[in-house]
């Protein structure tokens, strides 16, 4: 459900994007995933199918970036390497809250779409 | 033709514009804005009723409820004498910007001192959709048990405040309060903690403070 929503909203960011730079069909998207982003990118690709499979641009590519948070810890002055998608927000070594930077992204980065040999110009 | 546009935009790019509208229409009036987040049950509507009997002589208050399905929860806070509009998703399992703005739109809330708006009972996916609040605030009942922060690490750590709530529970479930304490403070360093209950009226007043408090340095910046 959570996913399904999210996959929606990619999906009129997509096409908003198309639309302001032409028109055409969907080919391929590039979107980035953080692991805080609490957003499961197996269920996103599950949606995004669903979403596009009976409209026009069925068949479009979904490509996920994932990508890491970077905790540092201010007192240790260096990046703590935390179990993948830990979200203790404490040094493992020293125990001094750590700075998290990234890792929320939620963002689509590239799209790529396909104009009709018969399409106005944009 | 082939084109390729690169763009970096948020995913929920046109949600959170209307996110980003909403504050700052809500800047404008000087209202408090709070997105209550938790598991069904775990005691919102009632912490709001609580809250309404102590602030309602001295601020105007209003609130959003957000549910599947009854306008309930709305009537609850009505009959208190205090305006609520009812959000009713069908099924779907949090609250939207949009939703807001229509909810703004239909019934007489603004201006207010403090706006509450209680998201659809569910950890999860409230914790993605900017409602142009001030803050999230994630409540936890004693009774759910002590090993929520961890399961659900993403509203936990996004939410500025956690309200323990049902504390008049403690002696009679198994719950670890100190625990849960230092998995809130590991998970969100900079937030706040109220333990309170709405039954014995327990950490009612600190709860009170704390708002009246967020809404005077709103007004100040
Ligand atoms: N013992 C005790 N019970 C409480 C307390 N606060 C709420 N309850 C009870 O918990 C139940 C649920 O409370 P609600 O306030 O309706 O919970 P909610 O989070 O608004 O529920 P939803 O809107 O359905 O998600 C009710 O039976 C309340 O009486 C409390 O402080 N102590
Ligand atoms: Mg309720
Ligand atoms: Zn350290
Ligand atoms: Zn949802």
């Amino acid at each position: 459900m959570h996913e399904m929503g999210i996959a929606i909203e990619i999906y009129r960011t997509c096409r908003e994007a198309v639309r302001e730079h032409g028109q055409g069909r969907l080919q391929r998207v590039r979107i980035a995933i953080g692991e805080l982003s609490a957003v499961e990118p197996d269920l996103i690709r599950f949606g995004w199918e669903a979403v596009i499979v009976d409209g026009p641009d069925a068949g479009a590519e979904l490509e996920i970036d994932w990508c890491k948070a970077d905790q540092r810890c201010p007192r240790c002055n260096e990046s703590k390497d935390r179990s993948e998608g830990s979200w203790l927000r404490i040094c493992p070594d020293c125990g001094t809250p750590l700075e998290v930077r990234g890792g929320d992204e939620l963002d689509v980065l590239e799209v790529t779409f396909e104009t009709d040999d018969d399409a106005a110009p944009p | 033709m082939k084109t390729i546009v690169s763009i970096r935009r948020k995913a929920l790019a046109a949600s959170e514009e209307h996110a980003e509208e909403l504050r700052g229409r809500f800047a404008e009036s000087g209202t408090l804005v709070l997105n209550l987040i938790s598991s069904p049950g775990s005691g919102k509507t009632t912490l709001l009723e609580t809250t309404v009997g102590r602030l309602a002589e001295r601020y105007r208050i209003a609130v959003i409820e957000g549910d599947v399905a009854t306008e309930r929860d709305a009537d609850r806070i009505r009959a208190l004498g205090v305006p609520a509009h009812q959000v009713l998703t069908g099924g779907a399992c949090h609250l939207d910007a949009r939703q807001i703005e229509t909810a703004l739109e239909t019934a007489d809330l603004l201006p207010a001192d403090i706006l509450f708006i209680e998201n659809v009972g569910n950890l999860i996916c409230p914790t993605t959709y900017d409602l142009g609040e001030d803050f999230k605030v994630v409540l936890l009942s004693v009774t759910e048990g002590d090993d929520k922060p961890l399961k659900y690490p993403a509203i936990f750590s996004r939410a500025d405040v956690t309200v323990i709530t049902k504390a008049d529970l403690l002696p009679y479930v198994p719950f670890d309060l100190d625990a849960v304490l230092e998995h809130v403070k590991s998970l969100n360093p900079s937030g706040t903690i109220v333990i309170v209950s709405s039954t014995t009226g327990d950490g009612v007043d600190e709860w009170c403070d704390l708002l009246v408090e967020r809404l005077g340095s709103k007004r100040e910046s």
